[in-house]
C-alpha cells in the first residue's frame, strides 16, 4: 500500500515536471486539488439537494479531490451564474443554476455577463416537466373544462420576468387560454392560495407539486414533457397554429434540468475528466438509491450532449426572439 | 388521542440515544443562534448530511430542537452588545441594550432567556390546541389580510417613536419602507434602484440594516465615551445570580402580557407568509401599546424584552403546523425542514393525522423538552456571560465589530453587503446622536415589503373590493383604533410637555 502511493505520488511530481501537455490523464490533475461547486440558490431547495449529492459522487470519482459545495444565491440565479462563467478556466470550478436562463439570454435581458453556448457542460441529472395543475376544489376537472371555461381562472406564476412567468405567458397566449395571470407567489405561496381558492391553478415544473398532488389537493390536467403516462401530453391536446416554436422550446427547456457546468474554455483532458466522473457518479447505484429515497429522479444526459440541446435552445428565429421578449414584458392592460 | 400524548413522551424521554441526540442539538442550535447572520434555516441545511443514517423520529427530533432553540441564545448579544443576530432580536435590542447598560444585563438576560423558553413552551401547547383549527385559521388569511396586518403592525410606530416624537417616527418608518421598494418589482419584473449591482435586485439585506442601525451606533458611542458598556461598576450593579433570579421573575410577573404575545407569535407563525420578524415587531408594538406607562420603553423596559422573545420562540410550534399538515412550509427555515423530513421518510400532509400521530406528539414534546434544556444552560451559563457587559469598551468593541462584519457577510454570503453596512451605519449613527427613534426604520423595512406585495395581490385578485371581506374589516376596525388611540396619546402627552419639561 504504502509503495503504490509512493509510487502514485512519483507518477504525480513526474507528470508535474514534464509539463501539463503530457498529463494526458485528467483524472490525475484532480488529485490534491479543491474544486469548487457553486449552487446558484439558497441552501435547502432542488438544486442544492442535487448540487450536493453530485458534489460529493463527483469527488469520489475524482481521486484526492476535495469538492466544496458554495451557495451564492441572487438576481434569480444570476449572481451564481456569472461567478462561474467568469471563474478560471482550469476546471476548478463548475456548478449549478436554472435552465429558465435560456430565456433570459435570447431575449438579451439586463444582468446577465455570460454566454450559455460557451460555457463546459459537464452533464444534467434531471428532466423537469412541467404541469398544467388546478386546485382540487376548482370545477376544472380536464383539459378540455379549461379550455372552455368562460370566466378567466386565476393562475399563480412567481415575478414577472421569471421563469415560470415566462412560460405562463407563452401558454396563455399561444393557445388562447382563459387564463388571467396573477404574479408574485414564491416558493409555496401558490400552494396555499390554491388551498384558500384564490387561485384555480398554476403551471408548474412537476416535481414541485408533486407531494401536494399527493395529498389530494390538486389535480395535474394536462403535461409537457417527460415520460409519465398518468397525465395526457399537452400535445395530443392542442394544435397550436403559430407560436408551435415557443411551445417546442418549453419542451426542450423541460429536457435539460440540474445541470452542471463548468467555466468556459476548460482543457479538454480536465474537462473529460469532470464529464467521466459525472458518469460515473449518474451510474452509481449508491446515488440512485439515495435520490430516490429523496424523490429526486435521475435520468442524465452527458457532455456534448447538453451542449447541443442548450445551442438548438438559444438558436430562435428573430420573430420567436420578439414573441418571447414581449412575453417577458408586462402587458400593457 | 390520549395515547399518542404519553406514547409520543415515552417515545422522546424514554430512549437515551434520542435524548442524547437532543443535547447535541441543544448546543448546536444555541451556538449557532448566538452568533449574528447565520440563521435557523442555514444549520438545517448543514446539518440534513448528519441525519441521512438516523431514524425518523431521531433525525426529526434532532433538527427541531435545533432549529426551535436558535431564538432562545440569539437574543444574548442583542442585549448584551446591541448587536441583534437577526431581524427576530432587533426588537429585542430596543429594551435590552438599554438595560445592560444600566447595568441590568443579568436582569435582562433572566428575563429574555425565561421568556424564550416560556414562549416555546406555550408555542407548543397552542401547537397541540391548534391541531383541529388549522385549516379555517390558516386559510382565512389571504393576501388582502397579509396587508392589513402589515398595515397595522406599521401603525404601532406611532407608539414605538415615543410622546412628543411621533412625526420623527413617521419619517424614519417611511425611510425603511423607502428601502424595502429596493430591488425586483415582482409585478413589472423592473430592478427599482439597483444600478448595476445585482445583489440589489433582492433588496436590501435585512440583517445587515439592522446590524448597521443598532449595533453599529452603540459600538461608535460606546468607544467615544469610554469605560464599560455598564455604566455601573459590577459591585455597584450587584451583579449576582439574585439579579439573574429578579429578570427570571420579571415573566411571572407580566404573565398576562407572556401568555398575549405567545398566542400571537404562535398565530403569526402559523400563517405561512409573514414570518418571524413581523411576530417578534408586532408583540413588541403590542406590548408598548398596552403599558400603562409607555414611555419607559426604549430605555430599559424589562417587558419590551419579554414580548418579542416569547413571540419569537412561540411561532416555532405554529410554524411547524403547516409544514407537517398541509405539506406546505411556513417559512424558508422550514422548506428546508420539510425537504429534511422527506428524506427521513416523513411524509408532511393530511395523513401526518392519522398515520403518524405519535410522531407528531414527539415532536411537541421535543419542542416542549428542549426549551426547558436550554433555558436551564443558558440561565447556569449567563452569569459568566453577562460580566462581559463590565469590560472595557477598548476590548470589546473591536472584538464586535468584527462580529457585525461577518454576520452582515455570512447571511448572503456578499462582501457588498459590507459597503451596504457602512452606509446604513452612518444613517443610523445620525438617528442615534440626534435622539430619533431606530425601530422604526427596521419596521418599515421589513411589514414595507409585505405590505407593497399583499397589496398588489389583493388587488390583481378581488380589486379594491377586498376591503369588504368580513376579516378584513376587523383589520381596519383595529387599525383605525390604533391610529386614533396613537393620536390622543401623542397630543395628551403634548399638552403634558410643559409640566414635565421643568424636571
Amino acid at each position: 500500500m504504502n509503495l503504490l502511493s509512493k509510487s502514485a505520488l512519483g507518477f504525480v511530481a513526474l507528470a508535474a515536471a514534464t509539463g501539463a501537455a503530457q498529463a494526458q490523464d485528467g483524472t490525475a490533475f484532480y488529485n490534491g486539488k479543491t474544486v469548487n461547486y457553486i449552487v446558484a440558490t439558497a441552501p435547502g431547495g432542488g438544486y442544492d439537494t442535487y448540487g450536493r449529492l453530485v458534489a460529493e459522487y463527483m469527488q469520489k470519482y475524482l481521486p484526492g479531490s476535495t469538492f466544496v459545495v458554495r451557495n451564492m444565491p441572487g438576481a434569480g440565479h444570476l449572481i451564481g451564474t456569472n461567478a462561474i462563467y467568469a471563474a478560471k478556466p482550469d476546471g476548478l470550478t463548475l456548478g449549478t443554476f436554472n435552465t429558465g436562463l435560456v430565456y433570459n439570454q435570447i431575449v438579451g435581458n439586463e444582468g446577465i455577463k455570460f454566454d450559455l453556448n460557451k460555457f463546459s457542460w459537464v452533464g444534467k441529472a434531471a428532466a423537469d416537466p412541467r404541469v398544467f395543475m388546478v386546485a382540487a376544489q376548482s370545477p376544472i376537472k380536464s383539459w378540455a373544462d379549461l379550455a372552455a371555461s368562460k370566466e378567466p381562472l386565476n393562475f399563480s406564476t412567481a415575478g414577472v420576468g421569471s421563469a415560470s412567468y415566462v412560460e405562463t405567458v407563452i401558454l396563455t397566449r399561444t393557445l388562447k387560454l382563459p387564463i388571467r395571470m396573477q404574479t408574485g407567489y414564491n416558493g409555496s405561496d401558490d400552494q396555499l392560495a390554491m388551498r384558500r381558492g384564490e387561485i384555480t391553478g398554476t403551471i408548474a415544473s412537476r416535481s414541485s407539486i408533486d407531494q401536494f398532488v399527493k395529498n389530494g389537493y390538486g389535480r395535474m390536467i394536462a403535461q409537457i414533457g417527460g415520460t409519465e403516462k398518468d397525465v395526457p401530453q399537452l400535445k395530443t391536446l392542442v394544435k397550436a397554429g403559430s407560436g408551435q416554436e415557443l411551445l417546442d422550446l418549453i419542451e426542450s427547456q423541460s429536457e435539460i434540468a440540474r445541470l452542471t457546468a463548468a467555466s468556459p474554455g476548460v482543457p479538454a483532458p480536465q474537462l473529460k475528466a469532470l464529464r467521466d466522473a459525472y458518469r460515473k457518479s449518474m451510474e452509481d447505484k449508491d446515488l440512485q438509491a439515495r435520490a430516490e429515497k429523496l424523490g429526486l429522479p435521475v435520468e442524465p444526459a452527458y457532455g456534448e450532449e447538453i451542449a447541443k440541446m442548450i445551442a438548438t435552445a438559444l438558436k430562435q428565429t428573430p420573430e420567436t426572439a420578439a414573441l418571447l421578449k414581449e412575453a417577458m414584458e408586462k402587458p400593457k392592460k | 388521542m390520549t395515547d399518542a400524548i404519553w406514547t409520543g413522551l415515552i417515545n422522546l424521554v424514554g430512549n437515551p440515544h434520542t435524548m442524547g441526540l437532543m443535547l447535541i442539538a441543544v448546543m448546536i442550535g444555541i451556538i449557532v443562534g448566538a452568533t449574528p447572520g447565520i440563521g435557523g434555516r442555514l444549520s438545517i441545511a448543514l446539518a440534513i448530511p448528519f441525519v441521512f443514517g438516523m431514524d425518523m423520529t431521531q433525525g426529526a427530533v434532532f433538527l427541531l430542537t435545533m432549529h426551535a432553540v436558535n431564538g432562545t441564545s440569539g437574543q444574548i448579544s442583542s442585549i448584551m452588545f446591541g448587536v441583534p443576530g437577526d431581524g427576530d432580536d432587533a426588537a429585542t435590542t430596543i429594551d435590552g441594550y438599554p438595560m445592560a447598560k444600566k447595568g441590568e444585563a443579568g436582569r435582562a438576560l433572566g428575563a429574555s432567556i425565561t421568556a424564550s423558553g416560556v414562549g416555546g413552551i406555550i408555542g407548543a401547547g397552542v401547537f397541540a390546541v391548534m391541531i383541529p383549527l388549522l385549516e379555517p385559521v390558516v386559510l382565512a388569511f389571504s393576501p388582502a389580510e397579509f396587508f392589513l396586518l402589515a398595515i397595522l403592525g406599521i401603525t404601532f410606530i406611532a407608539f414605538l417613536a415615543g410622546k412628543g416624537q411621533i412625526f420623527k417616527g413617521i419619517i424614519v418608518g417611511l425611510f425603511g419602507m423607502m428601502l424595502a421598494t429596493v430591488g425586483m418589482d415582482p409585478q413589472t419584473g423592473t430592478a427599482r434602484y439597483a444600478g448595476d449591482y445585482l445583489f440589489l435586485w433582492d433588496g436590501v439585506s435585512i440583517v445587515t440594516c439592522v446590524l448597521a442601525v443598532f449595533a453599529v451606533p452603540e459600538m461608535i458611542a460606546l468607544a467615544s465615551r469610554g469605560g464599560s458598556i455598564s455604566s455601573l461598576s459590577p459591585e455597584l450593579a450587584r451583579f449576582s445570580y439574585r439579579q439573574l433570579f429578579q429578570g427570571v421573575m420579571d415573566v411571572p410577573r407580566h404573565w398576562f402580557l407572556v401568555i398575549r404575545t405567545s398566542i400571537i407569535g404562535a398565530v403569526i407563525g402559523m400563517i405561512p407568509g409573514l414570518g418571524g420578524s413581523a411576530a417578534a415587531w408586532m408583540c413588541y408594538g403590542h406590548a408598548v401599546q398596552s403599558s400603562k406607562t409607555p414611555e419607559r420603553f426604549g430605555k430599559g423596559a424589562v417587558e419590551g424584552v419579554i414580548a418579542p422573545e416569547t413571540a419569537s420562540n412561540a411561532k416555532e410550534g405554529g410554524s411547524l403546523l403547516p409544514t407537517l399538515f398541509f405539506g406546505i412550509p411556513g417559512s424558508s427555515g422550514m422548506a428546508v425542514m420539510m425537504g429534511a423530513f422527506l428524506i427521513l421518510g416523513i411524509q408532511p400532509g393530511p395523513a401526518m393525522m392519522t398515520q403518524n400521530l405519535d410522531l407528531v406528539w414527539t415532536l411537541i414534546w421535543a419542542l416542549v423538552v428542549g426549551n426547558i434544556i436550554a433555558v436551564s444552560f443558558l440561565l447556569f451559563v449567563t452569569r459568566w456571560v453577562a460580566l462581559l457587559t463590565f469590560v472595557n469598551g477598548a476590548v470589546i468593541v473591536p472584538f464586535i465589530l468584527v462580529l457585525v462584519s461577518v454576520g452582515a457577510y455570512a447571511n448572503e454570503g456578499q462582501w457588498e453587503n459590507l459597503v451596504i453596512l457602512m452606509i446604513i451605519s452612518f444613517i443610523g449613527w445620525g438617528l442615534m446622536r440626534y435622539d430619533w427613534p431606530r425601530a422604526p426604520f427596521v419596521i418599515g423595512l421589513v411589514l414595507g415589503k409585505i405590505a407593497e406585495e399583499s397589496l398588489h395581490k389583493a388587488l390583481g385578485l378581488w380589486g379594491t373590493s377586498f376591503f369588504t371581506r368580513p376579516l378584513s374589516l376587523v383589520l381596519i376596525a383595529l387599525i383605525a383604533a390604533t391610529i386614533g388611540l396613537a393620536l390622543y396619546n401623542n397630543l395628551r402627552g403634548k399638552n403634558a410637555m410643559p409640566v414635565g419639561a421643568g424636571s
